[in-house]
């Protein structure tokens, strides 16, 4: 069966497109990643699932409830955990009564071993709260009552990187557990620890739909490379280096001698490690960076232009 | 829905007890310089000071009593306007304002339906207006005996539970500005005009040939210096106000049902 399932989703803002023509499905026990770059629609999808807006047409589908269908959707939501992008809490509350206040209404199985893990000051006024620190609450409120079905919306923003890598941990005891996760990002490196399928969305289109594996074989590293000796690109063909540039270093920094004769190489690199180091090792090497390609560049080689914002994102969600 | 209305209404406590006290010291206010106002000062010739229509707007040709004092200074003015626009203001800020901050999200993503939510912020209301009403009421009944003037027990008691209808009517006014508008700083200040408006609707058309359109003024149903001076009660009036502040929270409930959040 299908935890989510969507079929054409479509959501405009009169003219301004949210989200069009969406149709995918999430499956049960799986860990689906849901990629875009900024304002890409990412909100607006989830949003849509969540029954908070009405799709302009298509249908959708969670937890076997019909998103248009109040009563339905209310009954799947005991079974649903929500995080939102930017979680907002009544601020003159403190998150021991907010603790009370959504235990009470979706029930409280696990708010103890959740607040193990993720440790927001409880008996503080969340006023007084830092970014992280309403992450985190938010994270104990979503799974407390022990949701089948988590949906995220860019979990790990706002929390520093050791709760980050907590929270990835986390979401794969969840996998482990049998619950299906759902979260957007904008980052592929978080996508690609925990998800075993990704779909990638643009402009509030569905543009690929693939396994995790494929994704990162085709997205590759940056490289940029320094050398102290000229290199021409005819001389550095070598398979899966794409968008070479070659230009000549006029700083000479590194170099003892000031000779300025070097070369600045930059491409992107989705081949063998080995064939590219010794391709490498033919040359002076004067200082080597490779590192994981930025989602936009992904979309940028793939897709052709960088993916433009729309505008039609919630407001202040997506970033 | 339960957990909705007690969590909401313990947010509202605080600002609930300051507006008491405040009234309660307005009350009192008057209390200590009201009976010599009475007695020495000529109010029937400044009452007639004023145009008719601010005469009749905050009933000043009632003025010449400590009751007509009270009805014209506490309850036409404090009741009818302050609290009428504190409760618009209020209710403006139950969904636009939380919509537009997202405030609503980590609720509705919770098993509860969105009529729920509605109904339960907006029974929230009623603790802070009962509040007032108990506390305010029973210090002007035992101030108007500690300065040997006791009023009727029975005006106060009915002045006081005559303003909840009219006082739910200021909220429904405000709760469905509320659901229509997006903004939430535009919810609060078109509750209070709404309201505003209507009390100068019903003010103005007094005495001329469109008096009938105060009839759509919820002033018209609810007025504090018929019952403290002559003792007579609009018990029709406040049935009228029940239901139009039912019909208020029902055409809202509809709406919010249909709106995107």
């Amino acid at each position: 069966m299908s935890a989510i399932r969507t079929e054409g989703l479509s959501k405009y803002y009169g003219e301004t497109r949210g989200i069009d023509d969406l149709t995918f499905a999430v499956d049960d026990g799986e860990v689906f990643g849901f990629l875009g770059p900024n304002g890409a629609g990412k909100t607006t999808a989830i949003r849509t699932l969540l029954g908070f807006q009405s799709p302009t047409a298509g249908t959708a589908e969670v937890l076997g409830a019909d998103v248009t269908d109040e009563r339905e959707l209310i009954e799947a939501r005991r079974d649903v955990g929500y995080l939102p992008a930017e979680p907002v809490f009544d601020e003159d509350t403190t998150g021991e009564r907010a603790l009370d206040y959504y235990g009470a209404l979706r029930g409280d199985e696990r708010s103890d071993h959740l607040l193990d893990l993720f440790d927001p000051p409880l008996d503080r006024k969340i006023g007084g709260y830092s970014r992280g620190n309403k992450q985190m609450l938010a994270i104990v409120v979503a799974f407390m009552h022990d949701p089948a079905l988590l949906v995220m919306d860019e979990p790990t923003s706002g929390l520093d990187p050791l709760k980050q890598e907590r929270f990835l941990e986390f979401l794969v005891d969840e996998r482990d557990r049998g619950k299906t996760v759902f979260f957007s990002s904008h980052v592929l490196s978080e996508v690609q620890k925990v998800c075993e399928r990704v779909g990638i969305i643009r402009n509030g289109r569905l543009v690929e739909l693939e396994d995790v594996e494929t994704l990162l074989a085709r997205s590759g590293k940056i490289v940029r490379v320094r050398t102290a000796d000229r290199v021409t690109v005819e001389e550095f063909s070598l398979s899966g280096v794409h968008d070479l540039s070659v230009d000549a270093d006029r700083t000479g920094v590194g170099r003892s001698d000031g000779d300025r004769a070097g070369t600045v190489l930059s491409f992107a690199f989705t081949g063998e490690y080995n064939a590219l180091l010794a391709q490498l090792n033919r040359y002076d090497v004067v200082d080597v960076e490779i590192e994981e390609a930025p989602l936009e560049e992904v979309f940028l080689r793939f897709y052709g232009d960088p993916a433009s914002p729309t505008d039609a994102e919630h407001e202040g969600s997506d970033a | 829905m339960r957990e909705i209305v007690r969590y909401e209404t313990e947010r509202r406590l605080p600002a609930a007890i300051a507006v008491s006290a405040g009234l309660s010291a307005f009350a009192g206010l008057f209390f200590a310089i009201g009976p010599s106002i009475v007695d020495e000062v000529d109010l029937a010739a400044y009452a007639e000071a004023f145009p008719p229509a601010f005469q009749s707007a905050f009933g000043i040709d009632a003025i010449g009593s400590l009751e007509g004092l009270f009805a014209t200074e506490l309850y036409q003015f404090g009741w009818i306007l302050l609290l009428g626009l504190y409760f618009a203001y209020s209710a403006g800020a139950l969904v636009a304002g939380n919509v537009e901050h997202g405030r609503l999200d980590l609720l509705l993503a919770s098993p509860v339906s969105r009529t729920s939510v509605l109904l339960g912020k907006f029974l929230s209301l009623l603790a802070p207006m009962l509040l007032v009403n108990v506390v305010v009421g029973s210090v002007v009944y035992v101030g108007s005996a500690l300065v040997d003037e006791p009023f009727a027990f029975a005006d106060v008691a009915m002045a006081h539970l005559l303003s909840v209808p009219y006082l739910l009517v200021c909220a429904g006014l405000g709760l469905f500005v509320s659901v229509l508008v997006s903004s939430g700083s535009l919810a609060q200040r078109g509750g209070i005009g709404l309201v505003f408006g209507l009390f100068m609707v019903e003010s103005v058309v007094t005495d001329t040939d469109f008096e009938w359109l105060g009839a759509l003024s919820p002033t018209r149903y609810y007025d504090p210096t018929e019952i403290l001076v002559e003792g007579t009660y609009d018990l029709a009036g406040g049935v009228i106000l029940l239901e139009a502040a039912i019909l208020l929270v029902i055409a809202s409930a509809l709406r919010f049902q249909r709106r995107d959040i």
